[in-house]
């Protein structure tokens, strides 16, 4: 191994050097810094490998020859050999960014480049106070120039604001130098570790010294000059400021924090916190990328302040959280910066042009999910450990403030990612360039690999590990074939996967991952309508797919946790591709974020941080925290199951997705949140908050979405849209039945599990066939297409007469268990609106096939076709399932029957042949169907004896007293089809909820813009901004800490 | 003695500070840094400054040996030149920026550069 | 007005930090460990009798490095920040009136004295006050006094600038070479010591000071004449 000293000797003397060639020659001028970087960027990988292996020990490094503290000495360990890297990587890839300007300008701009780069090394290696300050006022004064780079001239004015905060910093910091150096006779960090303070004056030193430092990271509020160096400088150079300089910045208050002491420790908690969230908050409103960028640079460099202010409970956790969270933000965000080079506008809806290439969308997507922590990259590992270590210390408050600031990271990262997908791309948006895509490139690679590194070194679940995410980077590298191929692929790999885990699970899994798995390869069936190569449509639904067969595989927190979050943002990106469904993906995704930190939280407090923790151990938390865990993982769950209150994104995004993502999405998507209810209730049964019984909240909770989302159903104009306000109102059934916590409830709640799937994504598609004939969904634009679809018509007859609960189709077993599940739990309120539900359901069941197949046939659809047979073979699948499944239930349900048994200790069900019998009557399915078949037969058979009696009518055959109506579409039947009703009910559809939440993020944002007038441009203004907050934190901090 | 200078030297970063963040005129601006930069410069010298003792250069009047007991501290000597080194350089890139900054808009009122902003 | 009124009681705020500071001020009664070492061991070690140049050349080398550093940079950024806005070409310099009898006469005489002066501050910076910085920054302001004199006059650009680099390349290896024949990076040993408070000893110092004091010339000289450069005509 070479000296790591040599980095900063290659870096200083390759700058020095260029002077001596000639200033003609720019390309080989580039080249040699070019080759300076590579070669820092080399040896400091080799020092991350050394030391990662063990085969270095920490690099201590003593200039002049004398030991430290005597003269200035350098240290490289593990933590800051990865920087080094990241820095130098950096700074490679941020000199190719900037080759224009830098060929432009020649050896000066390059030596400047190399010499902030070789600074920013220095500051991470070093191990005195002064050279601290002299790398610091190196980067300053490099900053400065490299900013010129820039050919926007406001970059000018942004670097003089740096320059006037610099010389502020710059004097704080050597004040608190020279005072320290006078308490402790020292500079050396580790000697002053090791002196006791004597001089009383050193607490005012040390925080002189760390708010220097602090101020040098940007902190919110103080922090516009940083802002408009983001906005106006060269993109590759907001990179190696975002990525290089912030944590290089952050580890030198590490440093300090080191020998400060703990009791400094809760300020940096403060202002990383206030940072975090307030930027964040700030961005919601912003429209320039590059300033969008910095704010949440800002933001990010804020958490990792709030960690290092929390390493007095983080442990031996604490490098790895801390330095995921750093690499994560350091790649990404650098990555996005370069990103931004080849894309011309400079507001966030010009992103629209990336979509020409799919790699830059992988890209911007990797890029988005590391910084707000989703797996599999290190942000996610650092974010768990975090919230595990941060409950254990009882530092609640803390946790949900860094939730909270990540949610709303995730809501501007999130919308503009959606704009990227969906807005209109403007022409020539992209500046088509190789070197950016390049480099672009190399940081998603990095992505990729760090969170390869963090889940091996996570020991306890590598996530890119696991067979069905390695699928998912196989789909991806598939891209470039085509969608029939990779449909087949799909298909095989699904059921390939099914029969590999079948014989391990119990008759509860076996139901959900009949459901999920198989039942997913069926609705893919659908998918081979598709042309093309339906570029991103298979990573996100293996994704999806992947979470949930993790899910099932889960015997931790942790896993389960993680398949929870690959299963969410897989069907994000599936929920997106939808033509409209831009708002509603945002709104899905915000909504799953925000219950999967309920999870978070809700497990972290459940393992009191004991890692790894099993999930059948959930049971044995203690009695006192039982209900908080169980109210938030109900919470978490019941997002996921759209639960009245937390259902506000599903109408849209199950109603605006794909034909064929739609049934995958409501149909099986849903289920997992009620596969997190099974176990939650399984393990920890009744829990009671301030003397309410929480299940009774759930069974209420249940009822009020099977009503409500019913009676909002029948009001629907939108054919999909009402089988997804259905969807609503069926898991508020099966809501209830878990909550019911008796063994019919929950039998009745697997049954739904199972019809539920059956029949929505039947009707799912059957709607999606439709709507590829119609080019609407809009049902009074429908009717009369029976005889011209007859094989759609037969699977929503089907699909709603199960649905309905009449005989003779399953969802009257489902019904039949259900009443008997009532009459055991004996709640009467609930069970009146549950009742109720029932029939409102019918009606807007009835709609749906009165208005979509009977009527009148409409002019434009004279000469409609049936559906493709592609969409058409997966409803012939469910209908033969369907009846099937009426006549045998027992071949699925007598073993979950016995399971449930097993558990609650009871058998309420007696099952002898092909009936069913309870304390209060018995089901004979067969005997049903056979009743139901003779009854029908000879109706029919009158009706068709009759069948001359009736009288052609031609369908023009009405009037409308000569006058064309104003709006032609309200004099049809099917508009408004249910006014009488909503007369009555009407009321309940007030939008309460939707307010609520439109509420919530218009005050948010409110404030975002509000607050961001306070950076109102002026330089001189900021400079009083920083002393201000200097002050400001000076006197909470003599407050708190003297 | 030593109080004396320390409190000089405050004064001055303070003048500077208060100087710098009043003056809307750019070269007023770095003028008063620079008074603050001196300020700065005076609290290091002062910092290291022990009553009745000499500069630490051995030479015939400090002996090898007596060196320990009649010299001042050397160590902010040494800090202070890099730090009088250091806000030179600064001073003259704002200078540089402040003449960029001149020719940009032919004016020298930071008020009047604030185009980026929110 | 506000502003004055919010930046008064800022600052007085921040003044009640640095009364705390100096009140409760007690000037060391001795030196302190490290002040004490480098007093105890300037002869054995650098072997140079002005400890101050013994530490910012040697035992803070690294430092006086980033410091020499500084000016390199601050001379290439303004240079940056001015290519973008000189006078055009053929312009520079007409309107100024020639500088007087006296200047010019008196440039010719005392900037061979400054050189000089400069020279010895340097070569002696290990022996008395003085050193590469304040020899450098000399030599500087005879290249001041030289454009005062003569406004029109430009130094060549190239010279400076390989000065300039080779001493600051030079520094670098002397510094390598310190990690490869004697205890560290930027060692002064590998040189001999010498004979304590001869004009040749402590090692490498004088030679780091030459380096130090070329460089921080040129470099000023450079700032200087970019800064010339812009002037209107």
């Amino acid at each position: 191994m070479v000296s790591p000293v040599l980095i900063l000797a290659i870096g200083l003397g390759t700058a020095f050097a260029l002077g001596l060639l000639s200033q003609a020659r720019k390309s080989f001028l580039f080249l040699v810094t070019l080759a300076a970087l590579a070669l820092m960027a080399a040896i400091s990988l080799g020092w991350v490998v050394a030391l990662a292996t063990g085969a270095a020990m920490t690099a201590e490094i003593h200039t002049a020859g004398v030991a430290p503290p005597f003269a200035i000495n350098l240290r490289v360990g593990l933590a800051e050999a990865a920087l080094l890297a990241t820095i130098s990587l950096a700074g490679l890839f941020s000199a190719l960014s900037m080759r224009e300007p830098l060929l432009r300008l020649g050896r000066g701009a390059m030596a400047v480049l190399l010499v902030l780069v070789m600074a920013i090394s220095g500051l991470v290696m070093t191990r005195d106070l002064f050279n601290l300050f002299v790398f610091i006022e190196l980067i300053a004064i490099a900053t400065a120039g490299v900013v010129l780079l820039s050919q926007d001239q406001r970059a000018i004015c942004a670097g003089f604001k740096y320059l006037v905060v610099s010389q502020i910093i710059a004097i704080l910091m050597l004040i608190g130098i020279i005072f320290t150096y006078h308490a402790t006779g020292s500079l050396n960090i580790d000697d002053i570790v090791a002196t006791p303070v004597a001089f009383h004056g050193a607490a005012l030193a040390i925080f002189l010294l760390l708010i220097a430092l602090v101020v040098e990271l940007k902190p919110f509020p103080a922090n516009g000059w940083a802002l408009d160096i983001y906005t106006s400088a060269h993109p590759g150079f907001s990179a190696l400021f975002s990525a290089a300089t912030g944590s290089a910045a952050l580890f030198a208050v590490d440093k300090v924090a080191t020998y400060a002491g703990d009791a400094w420790l809760p300020l940096l908690t403060g202002i990383g916190l206030l940072s975090f969230v307030g930027s964040n908050i700030v961005a919601l409103r912003q429209e320039n990328d590059r300033r969008l960028l910095g704010y949440s640079s800002v933001g990010q460099l804020g958490l990792v302040l709030a960690v290092i202010g929390q390493r007095d409970v983080l442990g031996d956790a604490y490098l790895y959280i801390a330095g995921g969270l750093i690499l994560s933000h350091a790649v990404a965000k650098a990555g996005l910066f370069w990103m931004s080079a080849i894309v011309r506008g400079r507001t966030l809806t010009d992103w629209a042009a990336i979509r020409a290439r799919a790699p830059m969308v992988l890209a911007f997507a990797t890029f988005i999910a590391m910084l707000v922590g989703l797996p599999p990259f290190p942000g996610f590992y650092a974010k768990w450990d975090l919230a595990q270590a941060l409950v254990a210390a009882g530092r609640l408050p803390i946790l949900s403030l860094i939730l909270l600031g990540v949610l709303i990271e995730s809501a501007y990262l999130f919308r503009w990612f959606g704009y990227a997908i969906k807005r209109e791309a403007v022409e020539k948006g992209l500046l088509a360039n190789t070197v950016d895509c390049g480099i672009t490139l190399a940081a998603v690679a990095g992505g990729w690999a760090l969170g390869w590194i963090w889940g091996v070194a996570h020991g306890e679940f590598n996530v890119l590990a696991t067979l069905p995410v390695l699928a998912v980077v196989a789909f991806l590298l598939l891209e470039p074939l085509p969608a029939k191929v990779k449909n087949v692929l799909a298909i095989a790999a699904l059921l390939g996967w099914f029969a590999m885990v079948v014989g391990g699970y119990d008759p509860m899994r076996l139901i959900f991952a009949a459901v999920m798995i198989p039942g997913g390869a069926v609705i893919l069936i659908a998918s081979f309508t598709e042309t093309g190569r339906r570029i991103g449509f298979y990573p996100s639904a293996m994704a999806m797919y992947a979470g949930l067969a993790l899910l099932l595989e889960a015997t931790t927190f942790f896993e389960f946790f993680a398949a929870w979050e690959i299963m969410t943002l897989g069907s994000y990106f599936l929920i997106l591709r939808g033509r409209m469904s831009e708002p509603h993906a945002l709104s899905y995704m915000l909504f799953s974020l925000g219950g999967a930190f309920a999870l978070l939280a809700g497990f972290a407090i459940a393992s009191g941080g004991v890692q790894p923790f099993p999930l059948d151990q959930l049971g044995t938390v203690a009695a006192d925290l039982a209900p908080y865990v169980f109210v938030l993982l109900a919470v978490g769950f019941m997002t996921k199951t759209a639960a009245m209150g937390l259902h506000i994104w599903l109408p849209g995004a199950h109603a605006e997705a794909e034909t064929d993502v739609s049934p995958m999405v409501s149909g099986i998507l849903l289920k997992a949140g009620l596969f997190g209810l099974f176990l939650m209730l399984m393990q920890l049964g009744r829990q009671s908050l301030w003397g309410v019984d929480l299940t009774y909240v759930l069974v209420w909770i249940g009822a009020i979405s099977a009503f409500l989302g019913a009676v909002l159903a029948i009001f629907q104009e939108d054919a999909k849209r009402l089988l997804a306000y259905s969807s609503i109102s069926q898991m508020g059934y099966a809501l209830f039945g878990i909550a019911l916590m008796n063994h019919l409830g929950w039998l009745m709640a697997m049954m739904f599990v199972i019809n539920h799937y059956v029949y929505k994504s039947m009707l799912f598609l059957a709607v999606g066939g439709v709507y590829k004939r119609t080019h609407t969904k809009l049902m009074y634009k429908m009717g009369g297409l029976i005889t011209l679809m007859p094989f759609t018509f037969v699977s929503v007859l089907v699909g709603i007469i199960a649905m309905s609960g009449v005989p003779p189709l399953s969802g009257f077993g489902g019904r039949w268990i259900f009443y008997n599940a009532i009459m055991d739990a004996g709640l009467r309120l609930p069970l009146i609106l549950i009742f109720m539900a029932g029939p409102i359901g019918f009606l807007y069941l009835f709609r749906l096939i009165h208005t979509i197949f009977l009527g009148q046939l409409k002019d434009p659809h004279r000469k409609l076709k049936e559906a493709p047979a592609w969409l058409v073979a997966p409803q012939m699948i469910f209908v033969a399932f369907l009846i099937g499944f009426a006549v045998l239930p027992g071949m699925a349900l007598q073993k979950v029957d016995g399971y449930i048994g097993s558990i609650f200790g009871d058998q309420p069900l007696v099952w002898s042949g092909r009936a069913i019998a309870s304390e209060f009557g018995y089901w004979n399915p067969v005997a049903i169907m056979v009743v139901i078949i003779v009854v029908f037969v000879s109706v029919f058979l009158i009706l068709l004896a009759k069948n001359h009696d009736a009288q052609k009518v031609k369908q023009f055959n009405i009037v409308f007293s000569a006058e064309r109506p104003y709006r032609p579409e309200t004099t049809h039947f099917a508009w408004n089809f249910f006014a009488p009703y909503r007369k009555a009910m009407g009321f309940l559809e007030t939008p309460v909820v939707s307010t609520f939440w439109g509420g919530v993020t218009d005050g948010i944002n409110g404030v975002g813009d509000f607050t961001r007038r306070f950076y109102n441009g002026n330089g001189q203004s900021y400079a009083i901004h920083v002393v201000l907050f200097v002050v400001a934190v000076y006197l909470i901090a003599m407050g708190g800490v003297a | 003695m030593a109080q004396i200078a320390l409190a000089t030297g405050f004064v001055l970063i303070l003048a500077g500070l208060y100087g710098a963040l009043t003056n809307r005129d750019i070269l007023r601006m770095i003028v008063a840094f620079t008074i603050a930069d001196t300020g700065v410069n005076i609290v290091l010298v002062a910092v290291g400054y022990l009553p009745g003792r000499t500069a630490p250069i051995l030479d015939a009047a400090v002996p090898v040996a007596e060196a320990g007991q009649r010299i001042i501290d050397p160590v902010p000597q040494a800090l202070v030149l890099t730090a009088i080194v250091i806000g030179l350089g600064i001073t003259a890139l704002m200078l540089a920026y402040a003449y960029r900054l001149f020719r940009l808009r032919h004016s020298l009122d930071i008020s009047t550069f604030t185009e980026l902003k929110w | 007005m506000i502003r004055h009124v919010v930046v008064a009681l800022l600052v007085a705020l921040l003044g009640i930090a640095f009364w705390t500071l100096t009140a409760g001020y007690l000037p060391d009664a001795e030196l302190n460990r490290t002040a004490a070492y480098y007093a105890a061991h300037a002869q054995d070690e650098v072997g140079a009798p002005n400890i101050v140049t013994g530490i910012i050349v040697t035992w803070r080398g690294l430092d006086t490095l980033g410091e020499v550093t500084v000016l390199f940079l601050t001379s290439a950024v303004i240079a940056l920040v001015l290519t973008q806005s000189k006078t055009p070409a053929g312009a520079t310099g007409a309107g100024f009136l020639p500088s007087g009898e006296l200047l010019t006469t008196g440039t010719r005489m005392i900037v061979p004295l400054i050189v000089l002066l400069g020279a010895y501050v340097i070569m002696n910076g290990h022996l008395t006050p003085g050193g590469g910085f304040q020899g450098g920054a000399i030599l500087a302001s005879g290249a001041l006094l030289t454009l005062l004199a003569e406004p029109t006059r430009r130094f060549g650009h190239s010279v400076i600038a390989r000065v300039e680099s080779a001493s600051g390349l030079t520094y670098v290896l002397v510094g390598l070479a310190g990690m490869m024949i004697a205890g560290g990076f930027l060692d002064n040993g590998i040189l001999p010591l010498g004979r304590f408070g001869a004009m040749l000893s402590a090692g490498a110092i004088p030679l780091i000071s030459v380096l130090i004091g070329l460089k921080v010339g040129a470099e000023f000289s450079s700032i200087l004449e970019s800064l010339h450069e812009t002037e209107d005509a």
